[in-house]
């Protein structure tokens, strides 16, 4: 896809949830789903820049996201740092740990990564409840319950203050979204196509896999930790609860159903996981046995996401057309 | 302090046995089949769940005879049809390795909350097999922890045997070491692919019946279980068996010192930092190949 | 005949390998397939043996359409391939190799016949039937996968490129087991690009160009060919 038709999906997407608060401004509840949709579609496509573009296979993305909450968290209540500063730096710690992650990972064959980013989320949880994380103010299993809004231009952007919020979440978003269609279509987003089809081919081309693969690493590290930030100041309490498998399948449904290495599909994939995420709640437990089936037979049967299957449709239709015209060719020519 | 030692080590050693069974199905399914089964310690649970079923709640007499014999061809049949039925579809395109992470990943979480909805939350307690203590020396064992030792060591030699001097098992090393030799000799392989998931889950659910009289049927337990037999794989080799053996050996001693010395909560980090360190220095883990 | 291949068509990904491919092997005989690198040679070997999945037309073997024949069921039914890249079991000994061979149930029954025949074909393997193939020098590989192959105790083998790569005396040693095999009565279908040893034992040519079969016909036929011509008096 070229980057005009991306920014015309994107521009699409977000210009369409962007114009809904003022039809649905009224309800905190569509309110929270909007704003929802808009952290969870940038942490998307973060991960599917990483796995589906740079070809990592990193698990580790709902980690970098806590470890951004936690950072901004605790920058703001035990050192009294300004949350709209806090958020910025919680993104660069995301970024260095993500750079420290990446240094023995990025050397490792594929299931490695999977592995190891995997565990590391895994050991979060224990770190984060254990004395160690007490020590630079975790809140050990208790977690942290009075993080400050996000204080701009003497507006407070509490979680009562659902509209304001939002808009400031969005214009985030279209940053991100923007870094994002530019790597993609950039000199590293051809390298990393290069990488794809061949590492060998790619490294005689001058292409430093490792190098570029680190650099996305950090940047989608820093995104993704900057959004955590941005929810914890949203939401206000935290605790190591956002390390669960639900929220980890839930993203995961997100790339599955938008189509992994198909960007936007993912944004696309963040609006329906959300929305139907939210429909389901009422039904309990089921929700997350709905969840976990709906991986196994989307994966299953759309491979591709619904982006694929809008591209089957599209060069159905190109096809279809195609025929048609060389049949009228054929018969003018009779 | 002499005597504290050695009980670490046996505790260690009764961890690393069981360990070695279920790790030792992982690293057989990722070197025959290199997919990668996010949904393995789910097996686990099912293992603890069956044989709950037979004992607790249907009553069954015979006791844990019964629940072997039924359970193996069971988890059998589970494992076989898991292959061919989901990851089998997935394998004709290129990026399937990664298709058939998330597909296990999904089905781990609807088997894990499938289990919850089913039996709800709470922790299920089975019979032991054995009851009492054995007194040797100034060494006090669980007869318990005794029979689930001779039984892991018992399974793995089993398995070992069956690899090494069957036509099966030398069919599943062919397809492991070379692919396309297999298919040129005539090895079906589509059906080694299944046979090889039908043993791991075998090997993985017979480790959650072991495991589950000691330490009760948990829903949650397969997350914890399947991420230590994916450590001990990779810190062995991805794929080397005899690796696996080793890892199992080494991590389960590990636990045991850092569980008694510095607490458990610390057990998980110092997996993974000695994974780390490992995997720093030697990216193909202990004894993988290339 | 023995084999009947008709309007074979096969595809790799996207590109269109072999185009209306057709061919005829009787009994007994050896078959020498000529062309240039990547013009679908090693595709029509691996098809006829089931090791392609997109392709359609006829493949007749002892009259008995195989196309939608499992790799497996081919192997059973006495067709083996013998593989230019050998394709062994690098971390097993060179008896656990052949013993796979014999891995189909047409062949267990003639396991140890078989494995004396091939020893007495390769005397060097029975010498060294503890050593893993990874160790063996190209040549003795090469030797190791056509006695693999010689196990599966096919009447028919589809052997590709067996002189790639090797010195002149072991190209020599391949002609001549080729030869000796194919006098203990199996049929040869054998694809090269242009080594006179192998060309030599031919009882028929084919050429197949760019997924064409462009030339069929003896050695005589292609001598007097001009453009054949080049091709052999170039080598």
């Amino acid at each position: 896809m070229n980057a005009k038709s991306m920014a015309t999906i994107l521009a699409v997407t977000y210009g369409f949830i962007g114009i809904l608060p003022l039809f649905l401004g009224g309800s905190s509840i569509m309110m929270r789903i909007l704003t929802m949709i808009l952290i969870w579609s940038v942490v998307a496509s973060c991960w599917d820049l990483i796995m589906g573009y740079a070809g990592i296979f990193s698990f580790g993305q709902v980690a970098f996201y806590v470890i951004g909450a936690y950072s901004s968290a605790i920058l703001s209540v035990s050192l009294n740092v300004p949350p709209i500063i806090a958020i910025f730096m919680a993104g660069g710690i995301t970024a260095i740990i993500g750079v420290i992650i990446g240094l023995p990972c990025l050397k490792l064959a594929g299931p490695y990564i999977a592995l190891v980013t995997f565990a590391f989320q895994l050991a979060l949880e224990p770190f984060l409840k254990g004395p160690m994380g007490k020590a630079i103010g975790s809140g050990g299993s208790r977690g942290i319950i009075s993080v400050p809004p996000i204080n701009l231009f003497g507006m407070s952007l509490s979680s009562s203050e659902l509209i304001p919020f939002f808009y400031f979440t969005l214009v985030l978003t279209l940053i991100c979204s923007a870094v994002i269609v530019l790597i993609l279509k950039s000199h590293w987003g051809t390298a990393f196509l290069a990488l794809k089809d061949s590492e060998d081919f790619a490294a005689s081309l001058g292409v430093s896999a490792f190098k570029y693969k680190l650099l996305v690493f950090g940047i989608t590290s820093f995104i993704t930790g900057l959004f955590g930030a941005l929810y914890v100041h949203y939401v206000g309490i935290l605790s190591t609860r956002m390390l669960s498998m639900e929220v980890f399948t839930v993203l995961l449904i997100m790339i599955v159903v938008g189509g992994i290495g198909q960007y936007p599909g993912v944004v696309l994939g963040a609006v329906f996981t959300v929305t139907v995420n939210e429909l389901l709640r009422p039904m309990g437990i089921y929700r997350l046995l709905i969840m976990g089936g709906l991986v196994v037979v989307v994966v299953l049967l759309l491979p591709d996401g619904v982006t694929g299957l809008i591209k089957k449709f599209t060069d159905y239709r190109q096809a279809k057309k195609e025929s048609r015209v060389s049949i009228e060719k054929h018969e003018s020519s009779v | 302090m002499f005597i504290e030692i050695i009980e670490i080590i046996i505790s260690g050693l009764l961890n690393g046995s069981v360990y070695a069974l279920m790790a030792i199905g992982l690293a057989l399914v990722y070197g025959v089949t290199k997919a990668f089964n996010f949904a393995y310690g789910s097996f686990y649970t099912m293992g603890g769940y069956f044989a709950w079923i037979l004992l607790v709640s249907l009553g069954v007499k015979g006791g844990y005879y019964v629940v072997f014999l039924t359970a193996i061809p069971f988890l059998f049949v589970v494992g076989y049809f898991l292959e061919k039925i989901l990851i089998s579809p997935l394998r004709k395109r290129d990026d399937w390795q990664m298709k058939a992470m998330m597909l296990t990943l999904g089905l781990s979480l609807f088997l894990d909350i499938g289990y919850i909805a089913a039996f709800g939350p709470n922790l299920k307690s089975l019979p032991d097999i054995v009851e009492g203590t054995l007194a040797l020396g100034p060494f006090v064992f669980m007869k318990q922890d005794i029979v689930i030792f001779i039984l892991s060591i018992t399974g793995l030699l089993c398995f070992a045997w069956l690899l090494n001097n069957t036509r099966v098992g030398m069919a599943v090393q062919a397809v492991a070491q070379n692919p396309v030799g297999a298919q040129i000799v005539g090895i079906p392989k589509e059906r080694v692919f299944a046979a090889t998931f039908a043993i791991s889950t075998i090997l993985v659910g017979v480790g959650g019946i072991l495991l589950s009289q000691k330490n009760f049927v948990n829903p949650q337990a397969s997350t914890g279980i399947m991420i230590k037999a994916w450590v001990i794989t990779a810190f062995g080799g991805m794929g080397s068996i005899k690796g696996s053996l080793y890892a199992a050996l080494i991590i389960g001693m590990l636990e045991a010192f850092v569980g008694y010395y510095l607490g458990m909560i610390h057990i998980e980090i110092a997996v993974l930092t000695l994974l780390l360190i490992t995997l720093a220095f030697r990216p193909q883990g202990l004894m993988g190949r290339e | 005949m023995i084999l009947s291949i008709e309007n074979l068509n096969a595809y790799y990904g996207q590109a269109h390998v072999l185009k209306d491919v057709s061919i005829n092997v009787n009994e007994g005989e050896v078959v020498v397939m000529l062309g240039p690198n990547g013009h679908g040679k090693s595709t029509l070997l691996k098809s006829l043996c089931g090791m392609v999945d997109s392709k359609h037309g006829k493949i007749l073997y002892k009259d008995q359409d195989i196309i939608k024949c499992s790799s497996e069921k081919i192997v059973n039914m006495g067709i083996t391939y013998i593989a230019e890249n050998r394709e062994l079991f690098p971390y097993m000994s060179v008896m656990e190799n052949l013993k796979l061979g014999a891995y189909s149930k047409n062949a267990r029954k003639h396991e140890k016949k078989n494995l004396e025949k091939v020893f007495s074909l390769f005397p060097r393997l029975a010498e060294r039937t503890k050593q893993y193939a990874s160790t063996m020098s190209g040549g003795e590989a090469k030797m190791l996968a056509i006695a693999r192959g010689l196990m599966s105790n096919a009447d028919f083998l589809a052997i590709d490129e067996p002189a790639l790569g090797l010195q002149p005396n072991l190209r020599l040693e391949v002609a001549k087991i080729i030869k000796e095999i194919n006098k203990q009565g199996k049929t040869i279908l054998v694809v090269e690009q242009n080594i006179p040893q192998i060309t030599d034992l031919a009882d028929k040519l084919y050429v197949l160009e760019e997924g064409h079969i462009t030339f069929e016909g003896s050695k005589d036929d292609a001598l007097s060919h001009d453009n054949l011509k080049e091709i052999f008096l170039g080598m």
